[in-house]
């Protein structure tokens, strides 16, 4: 032992199972950042070649049509020696300026122009109503499951069963919203639901799906309210709602809004659900667009995460349709991301705002 | 006196105002119940779920019976007996092309002769193969003609279902002349399959033939180039001995046949479970077998999860025991982030960039030891299954976690006591007090990746068969459809209410009690070998 050499007696000295140790170590440190490694090389291909398709070299900068219009048919074609690449509205123009063009043969793409405005309406539609419907059921839920109930055959069948709805694959939702709400049921005669394709039972469907999550966010949320409050205010002679509605809801609210962001990425990811019960994949009309105001609710819209999977699979990769893939994708994911990180950001800082 | 008093005046501090009440409820009670009906509507929902997908599914098994009893009654049955010597000579004749190819790559590269002298050293051969593939024509012919009779035999019998229903709706609507006059050709399976039962003696004088024929053929054979070559081809005649073999047991079948014989309740349903084939909208038999999709669910999730347990369980050890403080608050938020990536970006992500790299990858000459590579199909196992590796990693990393940051500090500072390495505690104290969580998350990642559909619609590769086993490790770059696939690509193209969309809602409720199951037995293994915390 050389101690003269600046160690002292009681520093560890190096030695097989030292080494070993540390070989493992960075074994589990190599597994852990690969994975970031992975997610962070899809968000980076998406992002950057996503990029490409949203920004433009001359001012303002970003492709603003991406955002504004809905999608067109690209045709792509050789005129007199000169390459083009047109939308639909625009090609009709051209052609009417230029009759000749009319017998070129255009290779089409389909929604490979235009923008994804109808896509970005009704995702946001889907999002607001399914999480309306699920915050209210959530919430009580929850209020009843920490504030009501006692440890019983009901309680432990309840939380059983939001367990076993937290489980259940999202096509199975997908299934089940199509059979309830799209087909709806007849009992004596009288036919409840039957909604169609619909934003209605998109709503439904969507909201029952991330009810496990909002639930369970609430509660932990309620859990966090201190005891005393409740006591102090039941010795004041508050009733239990008084109680609840004062002194426990009010301290809770923040929790189980900024938790329940983690299920608006969900319900804003998920495809699966949508599929049968609320999406369409070409739709001409506006949401806004109806005669009445009870049509509203009952029509199909487009949604961004089923213009992906169309985009995706029903059109060939090139150069042309590249720019609406990687630009939804990337629209999509920035949207999510961005939910999910305000979400992230939020509870850290509550967490450190409430002590009690 | 002072008792009677006391009794009439209430005391200064009771409760005096009169409560309001609501169905005989007080307004607290009333919200509480209020309340309690949210609380119970996730048991609803679950309740709706089982009882929708039954609704829809229930008609599957009957109809499929139905399905399966045309099958039989209209002659199909009988002609596929027959179809199936016709598909074995073809599997004979892939053998032999297959043997051809050895033989010319033989000639070019060993003896390096040209191409047209190869062809012409290979000319007894393919002469040979001429005379064997031609051998079955008058079979292949015979099938050909009872094919239609039997499809002609069945159009009738739709035909007249159609009409039937045409008339019981007209019936309905009140309207009886009308519905007498729909005319309805009765089918008599016993007239209508005379024909077909009487080109048996046809059939067994074309079988003979069929055996001369073969076994002429094979006497004079040409000898095979290399030893190596020759081994194949004596399995050949091995495989062409058991082929002729087998068509007395096929003859034996065609005489016992009985269109009359009923197909039981239970064959509606073991042809949904152990069926190898979901072939739908065919011109001649439609079946509904789950296996190629659930093999194919199951292949596409254990590759997933290969990787994503050591990755998702390595990090959380990593995180939980190993990491600093400032190394944890980084992670987590960036695991967490991964996982709300939508699988739908995942699986463009896997279509546009990761297929194609996988691919690439697997061309490399110095990867080409690694079982199937090189290949060629671009979407396959593999594909998706790591992109679900992915999807898995938050899930399995999250709980894993949780599992062991619930293992009491006295378990670590009892072994670091004891003078234990923090590596020794790790393997040793802490990982097996917290297993029973760690084997819980990787049930539920394994329910996450399960019920996954984006991902492996767009990567599995969507091709409906049982991918082929004896290919080995080889088998994951093959291509497979899913459960959850097959429900997302088909359930827009259905008739409302015919089979096909009661074997969807029947696949569906397959992965529903699956998810079920696995949901039950992660919370029993949690539940079972919880460590008591003392």
């Amino acid at each position: 032992m050389n101690i003269a050499a600046g160690g002292h007696i009681f520093q560890s000295q190096p030695n097989a199972a030292r080494r070993w140790e540390h070989a493992t170590f960075w074994l589990f440190r190599a597994a852990t950042y690969l994975v970031l490694g992975c997610g962070l090389s899809v968000f980076a291909t998406i992002v950057f070649k996503g990029t490409r398709a949203l920004v433009k070299p001359e001012a303002p900068f970003i492709n603003t049509t991406f955002f504004t219009d809905a999608p067109e048919t690209l045709y792509v074609f050789t005129f007199e020696g000169k390459g083009y690449a047109q939308g639909d509205r625009e090609h009709r123009a051209f052609i009417a300026a230029h009759p000749a063009a009319a017998r070129v043969k255009a290779e089409s793409y389909v929604y490979s122009a235009g923008g994804i405005f109808p896509c970005i309406v009704g995702t946001f539609l889907l999002v607001v109503g399914s999480m309306a419907i699920a915050l209210t059921l959530g919430v009580c839920a929850a209020i009843y499951l920490n504030e009501y109930a006692r440890d019983g055959a009901f309680i432990r069948f309840v939380r059983l069963a939001i367990l076993n709805l937290a489980g259940v694959p999202s096509i199975v939702f997908g299934l089940f919203g199509f059979g309830m709400f799209v087909i709806g049921f007849k009992v004596f005669g009288v036919q409840f639901f039957g909604w169609n394709v619909s934003l209605a039972a998109g709503w439904f469907t969507l909201a029952f799906m991330v009810l496990p999550v909002v639930i369970t966010a609430s509660e932990e949320s309620l859990k966090a309210v201190p005891m005393g409050f409740r006591a102090g205010s039941l010795a004041l002679g508050a009733t239990k709602w008084q109680t609840i509605r004062k002194n426990v809801l009010p301290y809770a609210l923040p929790g189980i809004l900024t938790s329940s962001i983690l299920g608006i990425a969900r319900v804003a990811g998920e495809t699966a659900p949508i599929m049968f019960t609320a999406a369409y994949v070409v739709r001409d009309k506006l949401p806004w667009d109806v005669a009445k105001v009870s049509d509203f609710f009952f029509q199909g819209v487009m949604a961004l995460p089923y213009h992906i999977y169309v985009v995706s699979s029903k059109i060939p990769q090139n150069e042309y349709t590249e720019r609406v893939q990687y630009g939804t994708a990337f629209v999509f994911l920035l949207v999510v991301a961005l939910i999910a990180a305000t979400s992230i950001l939020l509870r850290n800082k509550l967490r450190s705002r409430y002590q009690w | 006196m002072s008792e009677s008093t006391a009794t009439r005046e209430p005391p200064a501090f009771a409760v005096s105002k009169k409560r309001l009440r609501l169905l005989g409820l007080t307004l607290d009670d009333a919200i509480k119940v209020f309340f309690g009906g949210n609380a119970f509507v996730s048991v609803i929902v679950l309740a709706l779920i089982t009882i929708f997908l039954f609704r829809e599914g229930f008609g599957f098994f009957g109809q499929n019976r139905q399905n399966l009893r045309i099958y039989r009654q209209a002659g199909l049955e009988y002609v596929d007996f027959i179809r199936t010597q016709t598909d074995d000579h073809t599997a004979l004749t892939r053998y032999l092309s297959d043997l051809r190819l050895r033989q010319l790559s033989f000639f070019l590269q060993e003896k390096k002769l040209s191409l047209a002298d190869a062809n012409a050293a290979l000319a007894a051969f393919d002469d040979f193969a001429d005379r064997f593939g031609t051998a079955i024509d008058p079979l292949r012919a015979m099938v050909s003609d009872l094919t239609e009779q039997a499809t002609e035999i069945k159009t009738k019998f739709i035909v007249a279902g159609d009409k039937r229903e045409e008339r019981r709706q007209l019936t309905a609507e009140g309207k009886t002349a009308d519905a007498a006059a729909v005319k309805i050709d009765e089918v008599n399976f016993t007239n209508e399959l005379k024909p077909l039962l009487a080109t048996l003696p046809t059939y067994r004088a074309v079988n003979r033939e069929l055996e001369q024929k073969l076994k002429g053929v094979l006497d004079t054979a040409p000898p095979p180039p290399t030893p190596e070559l020759a081994v194949r081809f004596d399995r050949f005649k091995d495989l062409v001995q058991i082929y002729v073999a087998g068509f007395p047991a096929v003859e034996k079948n065609l005489e016992t046949w009985d269109y009359l014989k009923s197909v039981p309740v239970s064959q509606a349903f073991t042809a949904f479970v152990f069926g190898h084939e979901w072939l739908t909208a065919s011109f001649w038999q439609d079946w509904y077998g789950v296996v190629p999709l659930f093999v194919g669910s199951l292949m596409v999730s254990l590759v997933a999860l290969v990787i994503a347990v050591p990755f998702g369980v390595g990090a959380a050890i990593y995180v939980n025991q190993i990491a600093t403080a400032a190394e944890q608050k980084f992670i987590k938020p960036c695991i967490e982030f991964i996982s709300a990536i939508p699988s739908v970006v995942l699986g463009f992500f896997g279509i546009a960039v990761l297929g194609q790299a996988l691919r690439l990858l697997s061309q490399q000459s110095w990867l080409s030891w690694v079982p199937g590579f090189p290949y060629s199909e671009r979407l396959n196992i593999l594909t998706a299954g790591c992109l679900l590796a992915l999807l898995a990693v938050p899930t399995i990393f999250t709980l894993a976690e949780d599992a062991l940051n619930n293992v009491p500090r006295a378990f670590k500072e009892a072994s670091f006591a004891l003078g234990a390495s923090r590596l020794q505690t790790i393997v040793k104290i802490i990982v097996p007090a917290s297993l029973s969580g760690i084997v819980s998350a990787v049930l539920l990642g394994l329910g996450r990746v399960i019920g996954e559909t984006m991902v492996v619609l767009l990567c599995a590769g969507n091709r409906i068969a049982i991918p082929d086993f004896s290919a080995g490790l080889a088998v994951i770059t093959q291509p497979v459809h899913t459960m959850t696939g097959i429900i997302a690509q088909e359930m827009g193209e259905v008739v409302r209410g015919g089979i096909h969309y009661r074997a969807l809602f029947v696949v569906g409720l397959l992965l529903f009690l699956l998810s079920l199951l696995i949901n039950y037995v992660a919370q029993g293994i949690v539940r079972r070998y919880r460590i008591s915390i003392g």
